[in-house]
């Protein structure tokens, strides 16, 4: 596997040089009031729906949270994702990239700019 | 010697003779052979064994594309007999054989193929199942190639070679070579790679007509050398394109060239690499064998390796040959053999029509026997040719696709000759390696019969004969296309020229007609057809293997090529590949063109694997210490990036080091904690973010203690923070954590734009710890500072002053459970203070301890390490310091809370206990006790009956205590203090069960009174002075060059070397490349969220990322949106730092080097793979990335003159492997007078 990153600071770069910082997801969601028990969601099912607007109910907000820190679909199609280029500038940048080929493409992972899969890279 | 008279093509001095050995037989060859030519040179036939059947095998090919030529080389395996150049006393042997490779004793392993078929080790051998094991042992006695001799060490020097190109060119035939001047002209970077040690490709031997074809060439070749932005690398095969044109390869130095005899540098290996934006492809066409009867037999070759043996080499190939060709170039090379004496008794074409009249005009007038639709069937002879059977094909047509029948065994159609040579071919096939690498498509073609491009990845060309193209004309113009199209793909305006070029070669005639022919005619009445007909010889895969695995259902190429082991040798696509997917069809009875050819994968080529190993540079950080410490007999181990101190003594238990330290004082380098500034409005918030604790309560003179978790609770780091100013924090972080701490706090507040800034003084501080009973009465004696508790009590800093005025950040902590002064000063002053430490507690005993003593010491006092007592599953809470997390604070959104609030009341959870391991020697009635105590090992098991319930984390003697202690992480039922818990060891086949009682995790000082109550004696009072005065501060840079100093210079307690002996001259140096060490240069960082409101020194910042500015003999270097650094290149002194937040003096952060001279970009490609001599950038220009695999800042000022800095810890080894990396460019140490005089030079 070898592919290409651009850093918004220093230019196309090895992967090599980079770090991943996970698919983008949003900020953290907000906390629940300390002052609640929060055991309730402890046999939630993950997979089921939740409300993460629901700041103020500790196993909503416990159900948004555990979405939203483990939960990754990983789906073989464009997404944005988190790079942090530590190797130079040292910059946290995001980018969109296809997981099929490897390649960034254009925000929003129409895949115009994206090149075919082609199995060069073999494995 | 069978030597033809000489021509003007070959390649041997024959002036020069060269011994060799040949399975212990002297022989001799000329420089300029290669060890295959030399051989069959010297009538050598046999070279070896075959994989399986071990049938002889002789000369086949010269390009390597398969394994009958592998030879063993000085005791080293698998060397390549048709691409290694003959040295003076090599020792060359046969593979895979016993005994001589004439009369080799498994030879009649031959006979019992019938008990071989295709597959047959997955499908017998596994029952019952011991047999497995036992007929294992027994193959791999029998089957094989080389074999690895670990008596015989590595040899060679390998290096690396990283290039950036805008056009790469695979292959320098007249193809390659025409698209490297074509995209050259324009003004992009070119690399032309070649795999044979000379350009020209097959025009280099071919000679038509009595001209010899490499004069046609020779311009285009002159004009290569001529141009400088071409860069042309012989004997240099690409292994592989991989993701967005990165091609890899490997170059074999010194060969080509004729730099005498010897063995050295043999097996001298450049692993290089190329990122190029196009690449062009001109790998040119390969030989597709013919398949018949015994077509393995020594004396069966190829028509290239035929004519090459005569025109490059001078080697008479045979005395009297038989062709059976496919295509013209075999028509033109039984004419050229001919006219160079070889008796052609019969030449055969598969073809019936199509081929060049003018060659088969000369034939019949040579008195050649031309037979158009004949091929071989059979040779008969075992170590050599004897004789060859050919027969008329009988289906009709050549073109038909259809399956090849049997010739009857009428006198008419069939003819035997007697002969020693059978130059066989079905005819040229693309050589597609290289392009299907790059992820190109193939489809079979109906003219040609070969394999024919179909589509391209995007920026990669191809050209020439990879085209089936034929006539010099069409190649070069080919050529010059695709250079142009890579030219155009690179930004150039070339649609005129590639109009007319086009245009050019339409007018050529088409590529010429090609043979479908695979097999060679097959007599009815064998049994068996195909039974040695080899279709692999890396893996003596047969024509009869390939029928029995499409019988097996594995009908398609690629099932074949897995199940029959087709292709998966070292010769890989080359002799199977296309013929493989051919025969498959023809076995299935479809069209000959209805499977593709397989994948090929990389490396096309195989390099040795040391090559791709590289030169292994033990690249690691070294504290500012480690040079006393190595000297007192400390034994180092890696943690993380740096080289630690781990023991002092050969006592693997510590135990001196750690009585001295609880009774008396010790010393610990700690340097590698990680250290940081932290400042800007939003600081606190951020700290806010990342700590657990309430960070609010930091205070000035005061060391806050808290964690980090992570989104999951899970404790990930630990250290203290001290305020330092109103909006500024002082924080230390574990050891390993350094590295990604400034990642995280940034990452973590990613969304929130808060204006911070940070800086990584991990390297820029060193840090001393003196710890034991009389640490303070060992500190007082180097410092004025007041240290009684009053003033400096448990848990504070001070700035203070040691010695002569170094200044020093005291921070009294207590790890070890003892009363400890952690000292943090500049590493550049490390040793000074750290002599002046060892003078002072002399009279004390003072003594060095490690990390081992260290990890005692903190166990017995129950403090935890992250990673030894916490993992994956285990939070903050369950290590037993939930009382940091400030759980009222919702606000921060501090990383991790929400994990730790769900889990608090959680049931089932591990918890970390104290355990007391019994001792059964005192257990009266312990039916197990040997007598001795049991230690069980860190990590070892604790079981509640049949299940796991936990881990011990760490247990250890403790004298202190006179009782083995240890930490554990157990189920939260178990972890009730008294209980009793089993243990569980696997101790290789021996299984030991022990047991602990759980007890308070806190063995040693549980209250704590030895950390904050001083011990015995009166604390000097403050105004005192110290017992002795101090010597004068010195500071120290992290490289030392092996180089005699001729005149050195005190400047700011700085020793500054001015002169080297080995660079009184410094135009000699400029003439190679000299490294100078600037470390001793003043550098500071200089952040902000506007940055270009801050003018450092009064000068602009400049205004976008990776530019330089030099002004004023500063340079001012733009990292990102909101850093910069200032270097102080001089001439003149350096200025004081500014006053203000923005700044930090990073003199001490970083290795500063300069390299100068001409061969500078030679010795920065062997070490990193950056773009530094990119001409389109405007010089100085600065690039952020690694080299050696260390972040570096570089700035290249000129091409022939780099600035570079990177972490200090690195300064020893990087230096180390950067003038190794550069020997061979003639990289050489070099004083401070040489940087300087340059810059004055600059001024003027």
């Amino acid at each position: 596997m070898t592919f290409r990153l651009t850093c918004p600071v220093c230019g196309k770069r090895d992967v090599y040089e980079f770090t991943y910082g996970g698919p983008e997801r949003g900020p953290r969601p907000a906390e629940a009031d300390p002052g609640s028990g929060s055991q309730a969601a402890g046999g939630s099912d993950p997979a089921a729906g939740s409300d993460p607007a629901a700041g103020s109910d500790p196993a909503a907000a416990a159900e948004a949270h555990f979405r939203w820190a483990q939960f990754r679909m990983n789906r073989p199609e464009p997404h944005e994702e988190w790079w942090h280029h530590g190797a130079g500038c040292g910059v946290w940048f995001s980018t969109w990239r296809d997981p099929a080929t490897n390649r960034e493409v254009p925000p929003g992972g129409t895949g115009a700019g994206g090149h075919e899969a082609s199995g060069r890279d073999s494995s | 010697m069978s030597r033809l008279p000489p021509s003007s093509t070959e390649r041997i001095d024959r002036s020069r003779p060269l011994g060799f050995r040949w399975c212990g037989r002297a022989l001799e060859g000329f420089e300029g052979d290669t060890v295959a030519s030399a051989l069959w040179g010297a009538g050598v036939r046999t070279f070896g064994r075959s994989f399986e059947y071990h049938r002889p095998r002789g000369l086949h090919d010269l390009e390597g594309e398969g394994s009958s030529q592998l030879v063993s080389i000085d005791g080293v395996p698998n060397q390549s007999a048709g691409t290694t150049p003959l040295r003076e006393g090599m020792e060359v042997g046969a593979q895979n054989v016993r005994g001589d490779p004439r009369f080799d004793v498994y030879g009649l392993l031959d006979r019992l193929d019938r008990f071989m078929p295709a597959g047959f080790y997955y499908r017998l051998f596994h029952r019952p199942a011991w047999a497995a094991r036992f007929f294992q042992e027994r193959m791999r006695g029998l089957a094989g190639l080389g074999v690895l001799r670990l008596d015989v060490p590595e040899r060679g020097e390998r290096a690396e070679r990283y290039l950036n190109a805008d056009v790469a060119v695979v292959g320098g035939g007249p193809a390659g070579m025409s698209a490297a001047l074509e995209a050259a002209r324009r003004g992009l970077r070119v690399c032309l790679f070649e795999r044979r040690p000379w350009l020209g490709g097959h025009l280099d031997w071919r000679v038509r007509n009595g001209r010899p074809l490499a004069a046609e060439v020779s311009a285009l070749a002159g004009e290569l050398e001529r141009i400088k932005s071409v860069r042309v690398f012989r004997h240099a095969p690409v292994t592989g394109i991989w993701g967005e044109n990165l091609l890899t390869g490997f170059q074999c130095p010194g060969t080509g060239s004729r730099t005498g005899g010897g063995s050295a540098g043999a097996f001298d290996e450049t692993h290089w690499e190329c990122r190029a934006r196009t690449v062009v492809v001109a790998t040119g066409s390969i030989e597709r064998p013919l398949v018949f009867e015994h077509n393995d037999r020594p004396g069966v070759m190829q028509v290239d390796t035929a004519v090459r043996l005569a025109r490059t080499y001078g080697v008479r190939p045979g005395a009297a040959a038989a062709f059976s060709v496919g295509d013209d170039l075999g028509l033109e090379a039984a004419l050229d053999l001919a006219s160079l004496g070889v008796d052609v008794r019969v030449v055969a074409d598969a073809r019936r029509e199509g081929h060049d009249e003018a060659l088969v005009a000369a034939l019949v007038e040579a008195g050649i026997d031309f037979r158009p639709g004949w091929a071989a069937s059979r040779v008969r002879g075992r170590s050599r040719v004897r004789r060859v059977e050919l027969a008329a094909r009988t289906t009709t047509g050549a073109g038909s696709g259809a399956t090849v029948g049997s010739a009857g065994g009428g006198a008419g159609d069939s003819l035997r000759v007697a002969c020693d040579l059978l130059v066989a071919s079905a005819g040229r096939q693309p050589d597609i390696g290289v392009l299907s690498c790059a992820g190109a498509r193939f489809r079979h073609g109906e003219r040609t019969r070969t394999f024919e491009l179909e589509r391209l990845p995007p920026d990669v060309f191809a050209a020439g004969g990879v085209l089936r193209l034929t006539d010099i004309e069409a190649l070069t113009s080919s050529g010059r296309i695709a250079g142009l199209e890579a030219a155009a793909a690179c930004g150039a305006n070339v649609r005129g020229p590639l109009t007319r070029e086009r245009a050019r070669l339409a007018d050529r005639p088409r590529s010429a007609r090609g043979s479908s022919i695979v097999r060679g005619p097959v007599a009815e009445r064998r049994l068996a057809p195909g039974r040695k007909a080899f279709l692999d010889f890396d893996e003596d895969g047969t024509w009869k293997n390939a029928a029995q695995s499409a019988a097996y259902a594995f009908d398609v190429p690629e099932l074949a090529k897995r199940f029959g082991n087709f292709g998966l040798g070292p010769g890989q696509y080359r002799v199977p590949g296309q013929n493989l997917a051919m025969a498959m069809a023809e076995i299935a009875g479809r069209p000959i063109g209805s499977f593709a050819a397989t994948t090929v994968r990389p490396p096309v080529v195989p390099p040795s694997l040391a090559t791709l190993a590289g030169p292994n540079h033990d690249i690691h950080k070294r504290t500012p210490l480690h040079d006393d410490q190595a000297s007192r007999g400390a034994v180092f181990r890696r943690a993380g990036p740096w080289l630690r101190a781990r023991y002092f003594s050969a006592d693997r238990e510590c135990l001196e080091e750690i009585r001295n330290v609880r009774e008396n004082v010790g010393l610990l380098d700690s340097s590698p904690l990680g250290k940081f500034r932290i400042w800007g409005p939003d600081a606190l918030r951020a700290l806010q973010r990342v700590y657990v604790s309430d960070m609010t309560r930091a205070r000035p003179g005061r060391c806050t203690y808290s964690a980090m978790c992570n989104d999951t609770g899970n404790i990930i780091d630990d250290g203290v923070v001290v305020r330092t100013g109103e909006d500024e924090f002082y924080f230390t972080t574990s050891s390993n954590r350094a590295g990604t701490t400034v990642e995280w706090l940034r990452f973590h507040t990613r969304y929130d734009g808060w204006d911070y800034n940070l800086v990584n003084l991990t390297d820029a501080l060193a840090s001393i710890n003196v710890a034991g009973p009389n640490a303070r009465r060992v500190l007082e004696k180097i410092t004025d500072a007041e240290l009684s508790d009053e003033a400096f009590p448990y848990l504070g800093c001070r700035e203070i002053e040691v010695g002569d005025g170094v200044a020093a950040r005291c921070l009294r902590l207590g790890f070890v459970g003892e009363l400890s002064y952690e000292l943090h000063l500049r590493a550049s002053h490390a040793r000074y203070v750290w002599d002046l430490l060892w003078e002072a507690g002399a009279e004390y005993g003072i003594r060095p301890f490690g990390l081992e003593a260290q990890n005692c010491l903190r166990a017995e006092k129950g403090h935890v390490i992250i990673g030894t007592e916490s993992e994956q599953r285990v939070t903050l809470l369950d290590i037993g310091m939930g009382w940091l997390w400030d759980r009222e604070d919702t606000a921060s959104g501090k990383v991790g809370a929400a994990a730790l609030r769900y889990c608090e009341g959680q049931s089932g959870r591990l918890k970390l206990v104290g355990l007391r391991v019994d001792d059964p020697a005192g257990d009266a009635g312990a039916g197990t006790a040997r007598g001795l105590a049991h230690r069980p090992e860190d990590g070892a098991l604790v079981v509640d009956g049949e299940r796991i319930a936990g881990f011990v984390c760490t247990t250890r003697r403790s004298e202190t205590l006179g009782w083995q202690y240890g930490l554990a992480l157990v189920e939260e039922r178990l972890a009730e203090w008294g209980r009793s818990l089993d243990l569980y060891e696997s101790l290789g086949r021996r299984t030991v069960r022990s047991t602990a009682t759980v007890v308070p995790p806190h063995f040693h000082d549980p209250m704590g009174q030895r950390l904050r109550i001083a011990p015995e004696g009166r604390p000097r009072r403050s105004g005192e002075a110290p017992s002795q005065p101090a010597p004068a501060a010195h500071r120290r840079s992290p490289v030392r060059f092996d180089a005699a100093p001729a005149r050195t210079e005190r400047r700011a307690g700085w020793n500054v070397v001015l002169d080297y002996e080995s660079d009184r001259a410094p135009t000699d140096v400029m003439r190679q490349a000299g490294l100078v060490d600037l470390s001793h240069r003043a550098r500071w960082d200089v952040q902000n969220r506007d940055i270009r409101t801050v003018r450092p020194f009064g000068l602009d910042v400049p205004g976008r990322p990776g530019e330089v500015a030099v002004r004023d003999g500063l340079m001012i270097n733009r990292m990102n949106g909101t850093q910069a650094s200032v270097w102080h290149v001089g001439p003149g002194a350096a200025p004081a730092m500014p006053d203000g937040p923005h700044y930090t003096d990073t003199t001490d952060s970083h290795c500063w080097l300069a390299l100068l001279g001409d061969s500078v970009p030679g010795v920065l490609e062997s070490v990193t793979n950056l773009d530094l001599f990119d001409p389109a950038r405007a010089r100085p220009f600065l690039t952020q990335g690694p080299v050696l695999h260390v972040p570096c800042q570089i700035v290249t000022w000129r091409d022939d003159v780099v600035l570079l800095a990177f972490s200090r810890g690195y300064g020893h080894t990087f230096v180390e492997a950067l003038l190794e990396s550069g020997r061979r460019t003639g990289l050489r140490p070099a004083s401070e007078r040489v940087f300087t005089d340059w810059i004055h030079a600059l001024k003027s």
